[in-house]
Parts: structure tokens; C-alpha cells; sequence
């Protein structure tokens, strides 16, 4: 009963009702898809360690599992975070909010067809996605949605300033299909397989950068500034962090291959241009710092915005161990190897993971009337992300270099004379740590299942609460300004 | 930088150059002198009201009222709180516009935002997007001649091509390069891969290398590993495929 008389009392002032449920639509299916995500990847992990006893490969299940959590989670999660502040920032109505939801049904529907194309064994294996080509096509249109509708939102603002959100929003929806684009057109059949490889790893990298750290950081901007009503420190900082993550780009994917059969100047362009990963990472994270300073005691209510710290800082940690492996002199240890796994997996389960609940958090009671069902699930979700996530990438970081420095000395030193020996070696070494990955990948299960409770408890569970009053309508010409709507639970 | 401003700064706990510049936004808004602004703010004074009409709406954004104490969920005796709805004394709000920007605490909004170009900003990250995937992407990947590469345009037969498709759809390369390098840890593994095309890389190699791995071993020993042999998984595939798989 409170969630109707929320919504047409919202309906009745005019306030952007809508809006709002498309809004909360997106992050209740992103709650699910991460759930889902997070079992795959669990299994990923485990064939990974225990092949043997895995019944589907962990090429497929790591497919599966990337499908889920890139696609389903933080595309998903992160438009609807994009939807939330668009109308909040720029003062008008999400521009066509069904066409909003149509890109919701048609991204979540083609994700679920895509499982089962990979279970199904039609993929062609490319990472990180291993989709058919065909598939490819309706991916690609369902992520122009989100550029579509921001910058037609953005077009018809009331608002002529913008607030640091915004850049980081238009990057983001511009940046996703192009980077769809370039990894479609790995596809081509006159590419060359090394062109396939550069793509994949173009886009793998490109997504983490480019769209995870950048919408993800941006939209904590928002979160920051808005629950702690306190100003951002630094305006030019967040200028920093945008274009230097804008300009870092994909290169730390590129850099993957080194020492392949691509052109040796590859490297270090790579190597040098990388930098900007880590000095986005720290530009964001370093800002949100300043902004918090003298705050730091209010966050113990606030646990979107401690996700968002955490994440920021993990993210720093990331980019870093991104760069670092990015020169060839750390890369003839660390490439391909588990090294890289960590790498991305700490980028997507971890900061992705944290910085979409900093703007879930924030965003769930105001988009659908109801508190967070409870402030514990939050607060587990953190420490378990955090153990969980950081444990797996130390994990993976820790086998990817003893593999590496096995192969390397092990060869080096003329131990390994056959060929095969030395992998076997030195995958050998890393077997125990690969087990120590799996249990913390327990551990970050257990704090998605978290994030997922949280989110879905809170429109089934939640208290009802405050509404703001975003847009009025042309129903709402009395000069009503601001609204107060109490009204008590349905149970 | 004003005793003034200082007060303010101080009152509302933010620096004092985004309280001289909120003060400033306020003012113009207003109509109000800074000062007036920053006595109001340092004082706890009244702000003065915003324009409504002339206001740019959503400047920050639309604020929040205080929550009012929820009913308790047990609670069947004494009805909810009937839904209210406070008018603020306010001229007519047309469509499109957003609520009023002061807050209730006299506080300067704190989503202060700057008069710069969406659309330059699109432009830009645009041709960002396009100089990096033409340096990092395009640039590379573009076919090379080496003197004395190593290419494999290899003769695949039928049955090695359906194989290459199984070997994709199973995800082998997700475990598998087909890739030696000129490094010290692919010693022996064969010719090192300089240019190539009709290959599947891969980028990980958490199973062996496959390169040339049908003049490393037998057919039946891959047929065996592939179908669950040691810690390989073990593959469901119809012995037509195996055979492919084999022959690739």
C-alpha cells in the first residue's frame, strides 16, 4: 500500500515518478545479474583451479561469468545510476523514460540469450564475452540507448551549469559502444587473429577504464557531495581524473601482449601511456579524500559512502598493479598469466562492485520511497567485498608472479628442456594459491548476495520515507515547491 | 578574503573560496549584495529568497525535505500520518522547472557547477576514444612484413577449420596460447610467432602452449587429454568433433 500511495502522490505533484522507476527497474536487475555473476565466477575460479572436475571448461564459465558482471551488473547498474542524477543535475525529465526501460528489458533479455549461447557452445571463445558475432549486433544497439537518452536528457536541460557528474556521464555513454564497436569488429572476417587478440584486450581493458572507473567514479561525485551536503574540494582534480582515465584508455590491455607477435613499439607506447590509469585512479580517489576531510565520522550511517571510498582506493591499488605490469620488464614475468586475471577480476567484482553500491546505496531510498531494508546487510556487503575481492586479486597476483618467475628462471636455467615442462612447473607452483583465491572468492560471493538482499529487501522490505520533488509537471502549476509525504508502512 | 566570508566559512565548516563563490552564484541570483549573502550565512540570518522564475533551476539540485519519523510498522492504532504537503511561499512554478535552491538551513547548495560545454565535452572524449584506438588498436594490428616471420596462412584441411571453430566454442584459448615469444620462458616451444593470421593467440596461458603441439604429440594423446586426462576438463564432444578438434 505505501509503495502506491508513494507513487501517486509523486504522480500528483508531478515529481519525475517515472523516473524514478526506471531507475530503481535498473538496480533491481543489476542486484539479481550480480548474484548470478558471482556464483559463475565462483565456478570460474574453481575449474580454474580444479579442471578436472569442473563439467563445463573455464573458458566457458569465465565467458559466462564476464557476460553476467560486465553486461548484466555494471551496465545494467550503472545506467540506472546514470538515470538517477541525469534529472537531478540537469533539471529536467529523463528524456523518454520507456525507451529507458525498453534498453533495460532488451540489454537484461540479450544477456540471458548470450548465456545460453555460450553454454550452448555457439560462442567463438574471444574473450572476454566469447559471443557469437551475430549477437554482437542488438548488444551494440541496446548500448546506444544510454548515450541516446542522456544526451537528449542533457540537450533539454534547465540547468546551464554542470556539476563534475556530468563529464564523467558523457564520457561514459559515448565511450561504451564505441568500445563495443572495436570489439564487434574483431569479428570482421578480414582481421587477422592478432587483430582479434588486440581488440579483445582493447575492449576488456578499455570497459574497466573507461567505463567502470569512469562512470563508477563519477557517479560517486554525485554520492559524496549529495549525503554529506558538504562541497567538492576540487573541481580541476576531478578534471584530472576524467581525462586522465579518458587518456588512459585501453593501453594496459594492449600491453598484455607483450613480447606477441605484435610491432615491438607497441610496448612502450603502452608502457608510457598507461600511466595515466594509476593518475586518474588517484586524481578521484585523492579528491573524494579532500572532500571528505573533517567527515570522516559521519560515514558510520553511511554505507554507500563507504562503498564508494573503499572502491576508489581499490581502484588506485588496480590501476596500479596495472601500470607496474604494463613495463616489459615486469611483463616477461606477468604475461599471460593469473596476474592479469587478478587485474581484472579486482576491477570488476571489486571497484566496480563498491563504486555502483556507492550510488545504490544512495539512490534506493529516494527512487523508491523506502529506506535500506537495514543498515547491517550494507556494511556486511563492504567488509566481505573487501576481504573477498581484495583476497582473490592478492591471490591471483601472488600465482600469476611465482608462475611467471618459475617459467622464466626455470627456463632461464635450463631446468625445463622439454617443451611443456616449464608450464607445467610453473603452473604447479601457483596450485595453492589458486585454492586460497577460491576461498576468498567464497568470501565475495558471500558479500554480493549481500548487495543483492540489500537492494531487493529495500522495495519489498523498506520503510517508507521522504520523497524529494524533482521536476514538476505541467499537472503541478499551483507553485507547490516542496513536499513533504509522511505515511506509514503497509505492515 | 573577508572577515565576512571567513564567519561564513567558518559557520558552515566548507573553505572559504567556495563560500565566496557560492555567496557570489547567491547574489546574482537574488539580487542581494555578497555581503548581505555572507552576513546571512555567518549570522544564520535569513537568506534571501531566490527568483523563482529568473532562478536557473536545478543549479545543484532540488533539496530534500527533513524525513518525517516514520509510522511504526505495528502500529494499528494510531493512523499514519496524513500525507502533507507544505507550500513554500512561492510565486507559480512553470513546467520543467525544478524546486526552489535555498535550503532550510541558509546553507549555500554544495553541487556547485560551472557554465562549461556538454557537447565540447562529448567532442573531446570522442577524439580521445578515436587517437587511442587508432594508436592502440589500428596501429598494431595492422599486418607487418617481417623479413623471415613466421606466418600461419597454414593449409588448414575441412576438418582442422571445423576443428578451429570447436576450438573456439569451447573456449580453449581462454587456457591455451598459440603464441612463443621471444622470451626465455617459451624456450623450445618452437618458432617464435612474429606475425600472424589465421591463428586463435590466445592471452592466458593457464594450460601449455598449443603451438605446433600435433608435432609434439600424438593424436590420441590430445584425444585423451582433451576427454578428461589429468586435470584437463574433461569435453562432451561427439567423436566427429574430437576428430576435428585432433585434426586442428
Amino acid at each position: 500500500m505505501a509503495a502506491t500511495q508513494t507513487a501517486d502522490i509523486k504522480a500528483l505533484l508531478g515529481a519525475d515518478a517515472d523516473g524514478d522507476r526506471v531507475v530503481s527497474a535498473h538496480f533491481l536487475v543489476g542486484a539479481v545479474f550480480l548474484a548470478l555473476a558471482g556464483a559463475l565466477e565462483l565456478m570460474a575460479l574453481f575449474s580454474l583451479r580444479f579442471g578436472g572436475l569442473s563439467p563445463v571448461g573455464y573458458g566457458r564459465m569465465e565467458s559466462m561469468a564476464n557476460i553476467t558482471i560486465m553486461l548484466g551488473f555494471l551496465v545494467v547498474s550503472l545506467t540506472g545510476g546514470i538515470y538517477y542524477v541525469l534529472p537531478r543535475l540537469t533539471g529536467t525529465r529523463l528524456w523518454r523514460r520507456e525507451l529507458a526501460l525498453t534498453g533495460l528489458v532488451v540489454t537484461s533479455g540479450l544477456v540471458l540469450i548470450d548465456l545460453l549461447a555460450v553454454v550452448l557452445g555457439l560462442g567463438d571463445g574471444r574473450q572476454p564475452l566469447g559471443l557469437p558475432w551475430w549477437l554482437h549486433i542488438p548488444m551494440l544497439g541496446a548500448l546506444t540507448i544510454p548515450f541516446a537518452v542522456t544526451m537528449m536528457t542533457i540537450r533539454s536541460r534547465e540547468e546551464t551549469r554542470s556539476f563534475v557528474t556530468l563529464w564523467f556521464v558523457i564520457g561514459g555513454v559515448a565511450w561504451l559502444p564505441l568500445l563495443y564497436l572495436a570489439y564487434f569488429a574483431g569479428d570482421l572476417p578480414f582481421i587477422s587473429s592478432l587483430g582479434e587478440a588486440y581488440s579483445d584486450l582493447f575492449f576488456s581493458a578499455g570497459f574497466v577504464t573507461l567505463w567502470v572507473f569512469v562512470v563508477g567514479g563519477g557517479l560517486f561525485y554525485y554520492t559524496v557531495v549529495k549525503e554529506l551536503d558538504i562541497p567538492l574540494a576540487s573541481r580541476q582534480l576531478a578534471a584530472v581524473g576524467f581525462w586522465s582515465l579518458g587518456f588512459a584508455g585501453a593501453w594496459w590491455g594492449t600491453a598484455q601482449l607483450m613480447f606477441g607477435p605484435g610491432p615491438g613499439w607497441i610496448s612502450g607506447v603502452s608502457a608510457a601511456l598507461g600511466l595515466a590509469f594509476p593518475i586518474g585512479a588517484l586524481a578521484n580517489a585523492s579528491n573524494v579524500s579532500l572532500t571528505l576531510q573533517g567527515h570522516w565520522e559521519r560515514l558510520s550511517d553511511k554505507p554507500g559512502v563507504v562503498s564508494g571510498v573503499i572502491g576508489l582506493y581499490l581502484g588506485v591499488a588496480v590501476a596500479i598493479l596495472a601500470s607496474f605490469a604494463s613495463f616489459p620488464s615486469i611483463g616477461s614475468v606477468t604475461a599471460l598469466t593469473a596476474y592479469w586475471e587478478a587485474i581484472e577480476y579486482g576491477a570488476l567484482f571489486g571497484v566496480g562492485v563498491l563504486l555502483v553500491a556507492g550510488i545504490t546505496f544512495e539512490a534506493m531510498p529516494r527512487v523508491s520511497g523506502r529506506d535500506l531494508s537495514s543498515l547491517d546487510r550494507p556494511r556486511s556487503f563492504n567488509r566481505w567485498t573487501i576481504i573477498g575481492a581484495g583476497g582473490v586479486m592478492l591471490s591471483l597476483v601472488a600465482a600469476g608472479l611465482v608462475s611467471g618467475f618459475s617459467w622464466v628462471a626455470g627456463s632461464n636455467s635450463a631446468a625445463y628442456v622439454d617443451a611443456g615442462e616449464g608450464w607445467a612447473a610453473g603452473a604447479g607452483a601457483s596450485d595453492v594459491l589458486l585454492l586460497v583465491a577460491v576461498g576468498f572468492g567464497v568470501v565475495a560471493f558471500l558479500g554480493q548476495l549481500a548487495y543483492a538482499a540489500t537492494v531487493i529487501g529495500t522495495v519489498t522490505a523498506g520503510r517508507a520515507v521522504t520523497q524529494e520533488i524533482l521536476v514538476y509537471g505541467s499537472d503541478d502549476r499551483q507553485g507547490t515547491r516542496e513536499a513533504t509525504v509522511a505515511e506509514g508502512d503497509d505492515e | 578574503m573577508s572577515e565576512l566570508s571567513a564567519a561564513a566559512a567558518e559557520a558552515l565548516g566548507i573553505p572559504e573560496a567556495l563560500v565566496q563563490r557560492s555567496a557570489a552564484a547567491r547574489a546574482a541570483e537574488t539580487g542581494a549584495s555578497v555581503d548581505e549573502v555572507l552576513a546571512a550565512w555567518a549570522g544564520g540570518g535569513d537568506v534571501p529568497a531566490a527568483k523563482a522564475v529568473e532562478a536557473p533551476p536545478g543549479t545543484e539540485v532540488a533539496e530534500e525535505t527533513a524525513p518525517a519519523p516514520p509510522a511504526p510498522a505495528d502500529d494499528v492504532v494510531a493512523p499514519p500520518p496524513p500525507p502533507q504537503v507544505t507550500a513554500s511561499p512561492a510565486e507559480p512554478v512553470g513546467a520543467g522547472q525544478v524546486a526552489a535552491l535555498t535550503t532550510a538551513s541558509g546553507k549555500p547548495p554544495v553541487l556547485v557547477g560551472e557554465g562549461d560545454n556538454p557537447i565540447g565535452v562529448l567532442v573531446g572524449a570522442v577524439a580521445l576514444f578515436l587517437a587511442i584506438f587508432l594508436v592502440g588498436l589500428v596501429g598494431p594490428a595492422l599486418p607487418a612484413a617481417i623479413a623471415g616471420a613466421r606466418s600461419s596462412d597454414l593449409p588448414f584441411s575441412e576438418a582442422a577449420l571445423r576443428g578451429q571453430d570447436i576450438y573456439r566454442s569451447v573456449g580453449c584459448a581462454s587456457c591455451h596460447t598459440q603464441m612463443v615469444r621471444p622470451v626465455v620462458a617459451d624456450v623450445d616451444l618452437g618458432a617464435v610467432t612474429l606475425s600472424d593470421s589465421n591463428q586463435v593467440l590466445g592471452t592466458r596461458r593457464f594450460g601449455p602452449d598449443l603451438s605446433n603441439v600435433g608435432a609434439r604429440t600424438t593424436a590420441s594423446q590430445i584425444g585423451a587429454v582433451v576427454t578428461g586426462l589429468g586435470d584437463h576438463p574433461s569435453l562432451a564432444l561427439a567423436a566427429e568433433d574430437l576428430e576435428d578438434l585432433v585434426a586442428y
